[in-house]
């Protein structure tokens, strides 16, 4: 495949290519089979390509390993793409960002202390040899996979790189190394902000656009963030020759241990932000955009950055769940729109259109592959107006709304002088075409024949025209019928739920279904769906056990790795795990203990809870540190020489946009006084994550087990989640059949349902939640025991589609 | 976000430092995209440093005081739009270089500090 550019596009085997592509994490929707759900669920909204950011750690846990087998084989993801027949946009950083633990480095990597990650202390560039010489056998790795798919036609280094004085040796030898190792297709780089660095390095320039990036902030009000999004063709201009690329498109946003819940986000962007975002970019003449994220995904296991808890959702079009959202729908009215008339050929036009007003943003880009003008109109006022448009016509836009209005587009039996009714999608073949539109009862079509459509009509009326042997068909579709149209192969289906990649068929209820094409016109057919039962259960008959025998005082810890430096944190004493067990002896002399540990935790003398503390604290979007004092007295140090145990979780390693990736995590400080030289050992993961399922005498860990089973089907789809209903406990991390699925606390009310990745799932399930209680809490083993085996974990269904 | 130092630079309308009898002047200008400021931490003039308190920011025609500028109470800057900031001593200035650091705050990349030297 031999991929070019120019100003206005990418060219691939010599076609003009508009690059509609959204984002996809692999390591957050684990196996080739969900991937493949989530490509086909992309291919079917009209997207042609994904983006893949290939993250180093998840394949190498040590240095100079590499593990690229099972749900880290890459080639599965990629092999994927390409059976579904799209396009990649690969993205094997070495720093990532994406919210995962490090911003992508191994750990291995962030602790070598010769190590200057991204050739940058702060914002000073100091270039690090070793930091190159890692970077090299990473590339040697990731490349030759990704170098065996021909559909893979753009590659980026770095992301969201700055320093100070914009010394380019690092982005140069990182482009270099690329090509040496046989990058043929275009690099480019993915500028934090539209500010036109690295566009002398890379082939084509492009840019993150995030305009909403502070859910407390109301972005339909404080409409001057589009400040920067309506004046892109300028920062386009850093790089001639070069098509203009928005390499991360705000489609959705995270939500983050204290935020508001994605629930709020999703309510607050829904599907206008995504309309008006990218229609505003067509406007400013982008035809290559990456809508990030695409599809939502988990931060199972240890893939967080502290900074986020499970779902990584992202309100994405495609939920974490796989489930379509209303933005899904949006994207794919535009994109079924962007297929249809191609727009990778367009020039801004000088003409004005539409008198300024308050509120309202008019661009018309002339369109030279059509030989037409489309006007793009947004109205960002809270009430609709009525805007006169190219001094003839007047086009009423909702608030909030955003139209592409084609001028003078001449079809086969007709020309549209103005229409601000949306088109939908247009089939064609060398006679006849179809243009399908959206029935609204305030848009209007003025034909050059001095006819004016209402766009007032039902599903299904059309109007056709005929002109010299050949024919123009308009065929209205209400906005809920669109939502359920879609087009596979120049076949339209009508009323499904979902059409995946072989036109096989989704629905929840039973429907019927209709069809057209441009030969045989439209059909029908019935699907009756099998009744459903209820797939909603409570688990019952749960067990209860106490899971930390680490803390019991007659625990046996001498093969744990001992301490030997004054420095405890995890990566200092080469820990990378969520939960870190520190024990050692402390004699009865000592009056308090001083110490910071990042990010929650809790500490036991003797087998007794004397703190138990979450330190995960932000201020002015910097994590604080804090340190505490514990006193102790003889009551606690009863004994000679006293058995400390204490228990680090650490929520992941800082992602590195703003802070270090390397901050210390578990335990950063510890000192005693008087002064004592405590000999720690220390040993990372919960003891069931380690095998060991003695039953502790302390409290303190419990574990409540249940089981559930599950039906796979080969004519249906669906995806689970475990619900923790009124969950009377303050920490807990949940494990589906022995994999880490979620993290769970109280304080933060952020997340009480849990995505049961369909990897993971079984015929026989298992489901362990390892509630981490505080001692005062805990009234008498035996009745705390019993009062967990109450608790309420549901298990349903978040979607089930029946296939056809 | 990090803020490369040479774009951050830019944020200063070089040239504009003034001094008369109520104080010392300079200009801003936002080049890096449109945001709120949500506090003014500090402005250091060579050796001497002015809190919140010292420091008027005049922008689109209002006198804003340094510390009525809050995370509750954030204030709108947009892209290209310019303001002054204005102290009320002019003792701290000098004839010839001077080292000027301003410290404000950003929502959403949090501190942000600029770094500049002008001459009068």
């Amino acid at each position: 495949m031999e991929i070019t550019f120019d100003k206005h596009s990418l060219i691939i085997d010599g076609k003009r290519e508009f690059i509609r592509s959204g984002s996809f994490h692999y390591f957050r929707t684990p196996g080739a089979e969900l991937a493949k759900d989530r490509f086909m669920k992309m291919k079917a909204a009209g997207y042609n390509t994904v983006e893949i950011y290939f993250w180093w750690k998840y394949h190498s846990e040590k240095q100079g390993e590499y593990n690229f087998s099972g749900i880290k084989d890459v080639e599965k993801v990629l092999q994927a793409a390409k059976d579904v027949g799209l396009y990649v946009i690969s993205r094997p950083g070495p720093f990532i960002n994406s919210e995962v633990s490090a911003g992508g480095f191994p750990l291995w990597l962030i602790k070598d202390k010769d190590v200057i990650p991204r050739n940058r202390i702060g914002t000073e560039y100091h270039y690090s040899e070793k930091y190159m010489e890692y970077i090299t056998e990473w590339y040697d790795k990731i490349i030759p996979i990704i170098n065996k798919f021909d559909n893979v036609i753009l590659f980026q280094i770095e992301n969201e790189y700055a320093n100070d004085e914009m010394d380019e040796t690092y982005m140069r030898k990182l482009y270099d190394m690329a090509r040496e190792r046989g990058i043929k297709c275009p690099i480019f780089h993915n500028d934090a902000a539209p500010w036109g660095l690295w566009a002398d390095v890379v082939d084509i320039y492009a840019c993150d656009t995030y305009l909403y990036i502070n859910p407390n902030q109301n972005w339909r009000k404080d409409c001057f963030c589009f400040d920067t999004l309506d004046n892109l063709e300028c920062v386009f201009e850093c790089k001639e020759n070069s098509p203009s690329f928005i390499a991360e498109m705000q489609a959705g946003w995270f939500d983050k241990w204290d935020g508001s819940g994605y629930e709020h986000i999703r309510k607050d962007l829904s599907d206008e932000h995504i309309n008006i975002v990218t229609k505003t970019a067509l406007s400013q003449g982008v035809t290559l955009f990456n809508h990030y994220m695409c599809a939502g995904g988990t931060s199972w296991g240890n893939i967080a950055c502290d900074e986020v808890y499970t779902s990584y959702d992202f309100t994405a079009p495609i939920s974490e769940y796989g489930v379509l959202e209303d933005n899904y729908f949006k994207v794919k009215e535009i994109n079924y729109f962007l297929k249809s008339f191609g727009f990778t050929n367009t020039e801004s036009s000088d003409e004005t259109a539409v008198q300024e007003e308050e509120g309202i943003y008019s661009k018309l880009r002339k369109d030279n592959e059509n030989n037409c003008n489309w006007l793009f109109l947004r109205n960002l006022n809270e009430e609709s107006k009525t805007i006169k448009v190219l001094d003839k016509y007047e086009s009423l836009i909702k608030p909030y709304d955003m139209k592409i209005c084609p001028v003078n587009l001449k079809l086969y039996a007709c020309e549209i002088e103005f229409s601000d009714i949306e088109i939908f999608a247009r089939l064609k073949n060398d006679k006849i075409e179809t243009v399908f539109l959206i029935a609204d009862e305030n848009t209007y079509m003025y034909l050059s024949n001095g006819d004016k459509i209402s766009g007032n009509k039902k599903d299904f009326d059309n109007l056709k025209f005929e002109e010299d042997d050949k024919i123009t068909q308009f065929v209205f579709l209400t906005r809920e019928l669109s939502k359920k149209t879609w087009i596979n192969n120049e076949r339209v289906i009508f009323n499904a739920d979902y059409v995946a990649k072989d036109d096989t068929i989704a629905l929840k209820k039973s429907a019927e279904i209709s069809y057209f094409d441009l030969k045989h016109g439209f059909s029908r057919n019935s699907f009756k769906v099998k009744p459903q039962i209820n797939h909603t259960i409570t688990l019952k008959n749960l067990d209860v056990s106490f899971c930390a025998p680490e803390i019991d005082t007659d625990y046996d810890y001498s093969k744990w790795k001992k301490i030997e430096c004054s420095e405890f944190d995890s990566l200092s004493c080469g820990l990378s795990d969520e939960f870190t067990f520190y024990k050692g002896k402390i004699p009865n002399n000592i009056s308090e203990i001083t110490l910071s540990a990042r990010h929650l935790f809790a500490v036991y003398v003797n087998g007794k809870e004397i703190l138990s503390r979450n330190s995960y604290k932000i201020e002015k979007l910097q994590q604080v540190s804090e340190t505490i004092q514990i006193h102790l007295d003889k009551k606690v140090l009863n004994k000679e020489e006293n058995e400390l145990t204490i228990l680090v979780e650490n929520l992941g390693f800082d992602k590195g946009f703003s802070g270090e990736t390397n901050y210390p995590r578990g335990l950063v400080t510890f000192e005693t006084t008087p002064k004592y030289d405590v000999k720690f050992s220390v040993n990372e993961k919960l003891s069931i994550e380690r095998g060991d399922n003695r039953e502790s005498e302390s409290p303190y860990l419990a574990k409540i087990t249940g089981h559930f089973d599950v039906k796979f089907r080969e004519d249906e789809i669906f995806s689970k989640y475990l619900y923790l209903k009124n969950f009377p406990y303050r920490r807990a991390s949940i494990f589906l059949n022995g994999v880490k699925i979620g993290r769970y606390i109280k304080r933060a009310n952020v997340q009480d349902k849990f995505y049961l990745i369909n990897e993971f799932l079984k015929e026989h399930n298992t489901i362990d939640i390892v509630v981490w209680q505080k001692a005062r809490n805990i009234h008498g083993s035996w009745d705390f025991k019993n009062e967990m085996k109450n608790v309420i974990i549901e298990v349903g269904d978040e979607i089930r589609y029946q296939l056809f | 976000m990090i803020v490369p130092e040479f774009l951050l630079k830019k944020i200063y309308q070089k040239g504009t430092l003034k001094k008369d009898d109520n104080g010392v002047s300079f200009e801003l200008k936002n080049i890096l995209g449109p945001g709120f400021i949500s506090g003014f931490n500090f402005v250091q003039i060579n050796e001497k440093k002015f809190e919140a308190d010292a420091v008027i920011f005049v922008t689109d025609g209002t006198e804003i005081k340094g510390t009525d500028v809050t995370e509750e109470n954030p204030l709108k800057f947009r892209l290209g739009q310019k303001g002054t900031i204005k102290i009320a001593d002019n003792t701290c200035i000098k004839e010839g270089s001077n080292k000027i650091i301003i410290e404000i705050m950003n929502p959403e990349a949090g501190k942000v500090t600029v770094k500049f030297e002008d001459t009068i």
